[in-house]
């Protein structure tokens, strides 16, 4: 079949050589040749042919000069002389083409009014298309009576021309456009199809900020019969976004979902796939409404037409994220369209059986994917391993299946970003599954062997810096790090000395060796290498000091800076040249600016508490635990044990905007108020948060530290400290008042006045609960972790939760309580569950750790009950975890 | 809103273009964009398969009929499956133009009469005639046979 169609169409191509009719066209000879429209006997078919050329010149990106366009649009206007049926058409379309000026429509509009008021219905339609697409508003009252006749009009074409042109006036003209609705109700009843499709959507947009009206037309027309696929598929979009607004019945039945069930069982494969879409985007809905739509979904997966397959695939991929469960039956049909032609189709149905696979399908899954990462792009790429990074965190005990998988699609051919995912990913996945270390670092010291971006290597070399020299055998990293330093650029040379040199500090048997390799480096080309080379051999062979002991060689390797490099840059620069040596500890450790965590929550009001709890391990930060250390009022509160998320006490947009992060250590609570002053016309001095604690009977303030000025945009912390009894879950709630001198500013000098005046601004109350003292610390196998703790430390007790909305509002208030990490993905309840175990992990005030087991229950009126068992190193504090469920 | 109706040669040379709704420095984007998809996953496509993709609100259904490469380009309520019945309305209106299939030549040796069928399909980003005798009847100006 295939051989004689190719010799076809080579035919066709030498015939198209030679012969394309627009082959050699020139816009100026076209334009002369328009002068044929001037001509008192008009040749119809000519003058055709003469505007096909004009449109192509148009259609190729060709522009007319106003001169030109002017001079085509009067003569054009000149053929509404012609009868010629096939000529009127084009001269319509030529002008709608044209789109002639405000000062030009004068000219053709009584045509069109002429053609408009015509008995050739055609001439109607196209008419009115052509003067909705050019008038404006002003010409469009004039003739708005006979656009109301017409879309009442008996002949379906013209209704339908009059229709379409409301929808698109209804942008321009809106206020017109509404007058029309009793027409255009009355056309909805239409016979006709397309007359109803178009009625439709013109009166939804119409009504589309009156509620009342849109619930009352989908009531009307769920009852009655749409004929149009197309119309059909609105009204399920109207409906489901009625059925949203409204929520569910007093009697738990949902307004309207028998219509959509109702649409699942239509002729037209595209109402059904709107019904099912519209189904699984329903709010909270239950495995029991779910089910119908996920069998038609199912079905369409195995269609002969790719639409319909990508549509089907497309849903069912958004359902799993909410629901897994209700669509592990489709893996079958599924698993079969990873060889599908259509990437996206495939790269859909991969990411779909990532989200509902299991356990024990994670290596079969693997094994398809492999063929199908060759042949896809690298946006598709990127989105699988994403994919396939949530599946391992999911189940750690796969890790090797999927951490060789990421490793051999890291060898193959791909640019930075995909490059980068899979580097994050394996990052991500060693720090959270402790077993998988060992091997993800291997892998990417096998990447930096042959990476050609120097980003990535910088960051590998790093990361390998710090985890490296904790690994069983430090020593097999050193040929793969000191090869960058023979073959690589220079940054990533300086990347690599850095490296050497914290195995070197971090591993003794390994520092005489470690001598050899960063003496060879101080011949670099480089200065930026010779320079770290020489550094790090003379603090590594005692010859410079940074500090007294070995610890303090350590924090200078591996601690990040510990000054704003603003203010080491001022002091550079203000340091002239002399005998004493240039002294780091004067440089100013105040910072002007929030460290980056808290800039960027203070943006988005959500993003604070939602990272806390997606995160998988909340450790504490260096950054604060070095902020707070270097203010001597807190320098002896011992060792920060966490640092909350910050917590906006401000609406977003106020003329302040404020949040507070809470410091928890072992006696005290330090309050850190991060503050933006959002009034250019004003600077704030003596800023200082009035904290009242009567609500927080075991808190006592012991230290407060003011922020000494806060400019517009400038942002700047104030500190409340407060003392609790050591070993006590303290709890309680905080009220907060900010107060402070405002002076005025003018605006063009910048310049403050010297008077200012006390006022102060009411604050959202901050609350200390039982979370505030746990970390949230992930297991990589609950099972063997829980049977590796002392049974004995178990403390087991059951309560009842009352009623709740849902299972998974009362798993999820649970977990909130503990401020516990769920594991293995436990803590997704999935839909209409009777039952559900929610495994947590964490560690508790003093570096206790905790294991929780919790297993809950629903009954019909929704009580819910739940066991709660917990194991931890210290038995008192499993019985502290039951007095924090018992009391939250 | 049906975005963009594209015809492309297989070189990729646009022979037909309408945009609805897209600022004009968008255009050349979207052009080169759609382009590169036909490149892509066009060759070795039989005639008249479809092909899909999407990104967020924005679908695109594109095709080879004959020598010329079809894309649609719609978001909202244009999504893929109406985009199908949109991009179908257009290639039988084309087939019945053209009596087949069309190579690059009888495309353009029928471009008006393709030009107006388009017109009567897609209007401002509308999707205003579906059915094909209707569209060949209505670009003569003659009115539609009712069923």
């Amino acid at each position: 079949m295939a051989q004689p169609l190719v010799v076809k169409k080579d035919d066709d191509l030498d015939e198209e050589e030679y012969y394309s009719p627009f082959l050699g066209i020139e816009k100026g000879a076209v334009l002369q040749e328009a002068r044929v429209f001037h001509d008192p006997q008009l040749d119809a078919r000519r003058c055709c042919q003469v505007i096909t050329k004009l449109l192509y010149l148009l259609n190729q990106g060709d522009t007319f000069t106003k001169v030109e366009a002017t001079e085509v649009f009067f003569a054009t206007t000149k053929l509404f002389q012609s009868k010629d049926a096939g000529l009127r058409r084009m001269v319509y379309l030529m002008i709608k083409e044209l789109s002639p000026s405000a000062d030009e429509v004068i000219i053709v509009t009584s045509s069109l009014m002429k053609d408009m008021n015509s008995k050739t219905d055609m001439y109607r339609a196209n008419a009115i298309r052509v003067l909705c697409r050019i008038i404006d508003s002003t010409l469009l009252t004039q003739i708005e009576r006979y656009l109301k006749q017409a879309i009442v009009d008996k002949n379906p074409v013209v209704a339908s021309a009059a229709l379409v042109s409301g929808i698109y006036l209804l942008q321009t003209s809106p206020e017109v456009v509404k007058r029309w609705s009793n027409e255009v109700q009355e056309a909805v009843q239409s016979r006709a199809a397309l007359v109803q499709f178009h009625a439709l959507a013109l009166l939804h947009q119409i009504r589309q900020n009156d509620r009342l009206a849109v619930s009352k037309l989908v009531t009307s027309l769920t009852r009655g019969s749409v004929r149009s696929p197309l119309a059909q598929c609105l009204l399920i979009r109207y409906t489901s976004q009625v059925i949203r607004e409204s929520g569910v019945n007093q009697g738990g039945d949902r307004p309207f979902f028998d219509f959509l069930e109702s649409c699942l069982r239509n002729k037209a494969e595209m109402v059904i796939l709107e019904a099912a879409r519209a189904i699984t985007e329903l709010n909270g809905v239950t495995s029991r409404e779910l089910t119908p739509a996920i069998t038609v979904l199912q079905l369409f997966l195995s269609s002969s037409k790719p639409v319909l397959r990508f549509a089907a695939v497309r849903t069912l991929n958004k359902v799993a994220s909410t629901h897994p469960l209700a669509v592990t039956n489709c893996n079958i049909d599924m698993e079969s369209l990873i060889s599908d032609q259509n990437r996206s189709i495939a790269t859909l149905a991969i990411t779909t059986l990532l989200k509902t696979g299991n356990e024990s399908s994670v290596d079969r899954l693997m094994k398809q994917m492999t063929n199908f990462m060759s042949d896809i792009a690298d946006e598709f790429k990127i989105v699988v391993v994403e994919a396939i990074r949530s599946l391992c965190l999911k189940f750690p005990l796969k890790y090797r299946s999927l951490m060789n998988f990421l490793s051999n699609i890291l060898r193959e051919e791909g640019g930075f970003e995909y490059k980068k995912a899979i580097v994050d990913s394996i990052i991500i996945l060693i720090r959270d599954i402790p077993d998988a270390k060992e091997s993800g670092l291997f892998h990417l010291c096998e990447f930096i062997e042959d990476c050609e971006f120097t980003y990535l290597s910088t960051q590998i070399l790093h990361f390998l810096g710090n985890e490296g020299p904790k690994t069983s055998d430090p020593s097999k990293y050193i040929r793969y790090i000191y090869n960058r330093v023979i073959l690589e650029n220079a940054t990533v040379r300086a990347s690599a000395v850095s490296t050497l040199a914290k195995f070197g500090a971090l591993v003794d048997s390994l520092k005489p060796r470690i001598f050899v390799l960063l003496r060879r480096c101080l011949f670099d080309g480089d200065d930026e290498v010779r320079d770290r080379a020489t550094l790090y051999f003379k603090l590594l062979g005692g010859e410079a000091t940074v500090g007294e002991t070995e610890k303090d060689v350590n924090e200078f390797l591996f601690g990040s800076l510990d000054v704003p490099l603003v203010n080491l840059e001022t002091s550079l620069r203000n340091y002239e040249p002399s005998d004493v040596p240039f002294d780091i500890s004067s440089v100013s450790k105040e910072t002007k600016s929030q460290p980056l965590a808290e800039k960027k929550s203070t943006g988005k009001k959500s993003a604070g508490p939602a990272s806390a709890v997606s995160g998988p391990v909340s450790t504490v930060d260096a950054s604060y635990e070095k902020l707070l250390s270097s203010i001597p009022e807190f320098a002896d509160f011992g060792k920060l044990f966490k640092s909350s998320a910050p917590v906006e006490l401000t609406e977003a947009e106020t003329e302040y905007s404020v949040n507070v992060v809470k410091h928890i250590f072992d006696g005290h609570v330090v309050l850190q108020y991060n503050c933006t002053n959002t009034i250019p016309e004003q600077l704030l001095e003596q800023v200082v948060v009035f904290v009242d604690a009567s609500e927080a009977d075991e808190f006592l303030e012991v230290a407060s530290k003011p922020l000494e000025s806060l400019p517009y945009d400038s942002p700047g912390r104030t500190f409340v400290a407060f003392e609790k009894p050591e070993g006590v879950i303290a709890t309680g709630k905080f009220s907060n008042i900010l107060k402070f001198i405002v002076k005025e500013v003018d605006p063009s000098t910048g310049e403050a006045e010297d008077d200012g005046v006390e006022d102060e601004y009411q604050l959202e109350d901050l609350e200390i609960v039982s979370a505030d003292y746990m970390l949230k610390v992930g297991v990589s196998n609950f099972r063997n972790a829980w049977e590796s703790m002392d049974p004995e430390s178990e403390r087991v007790d059951e309560y009842g939760l009352g009623v709740r909305e849902s299972l998974a509002e009362a798993v999820s208030a649970v977990i909130s309580i503990l401020g516990m990490q769920p594991c293995e993905g436990t803590d997704v309840v999935p839909s209409n569950s009777r039952s559900h175990t929610c495994l947590l992990s964490g560690v508790f005030i003093g570096n206790v750790k905790v294991l929780v087991r919790l297993s809950f229950g629903i009954s019909a009126p929704k009580e819910v009950a739940m066991k709660l068992a917990v194991r931890s190193d210290d038995p008192e504090i499993s019985d502290k975890i039951h007095e924090i469920v018992a009391n939250g | 809103m049906i975005l963009a109706v594209l015809f492309a040669n297989s070189d990729g040379n646009i022979l037909i273009e309408r945009f609805h709704g897209v600022p004009a420095e968008e255009r050349l984007h979207w052009r080169s964009f759609l382009v590169k998809l036909g490149s892509e996953n066009l060759k070795g496509s039989k005639n008249e398969e479809l092909h899909v993709a999407s990104h967020k609100s924005v679908s695109i259904v594109y095709t080879t009929i004959g020598d010329v490469c079809l894309y649609i380009v719609g978001k909202d309520e244009y999504d893929e499956l109406a985009l199908a019945e949109v991009i179908f309305a257009i290639t039988s209106a084309v087939k019945d133009v053209c009596g087949k299939p069309p190579t690059e030549r009888l495309f353009l040796d029928k471009y008006g009469r393709i030009c107006l069928c388009l017109d009567e399909i897609v209007w401002q980003g509308l999707l205003e005639n579906t059915e094909k005798d209707r569209v060949r009847r209505l670009t003569r100006l003659k009115p539609p046979v009712e069923p």
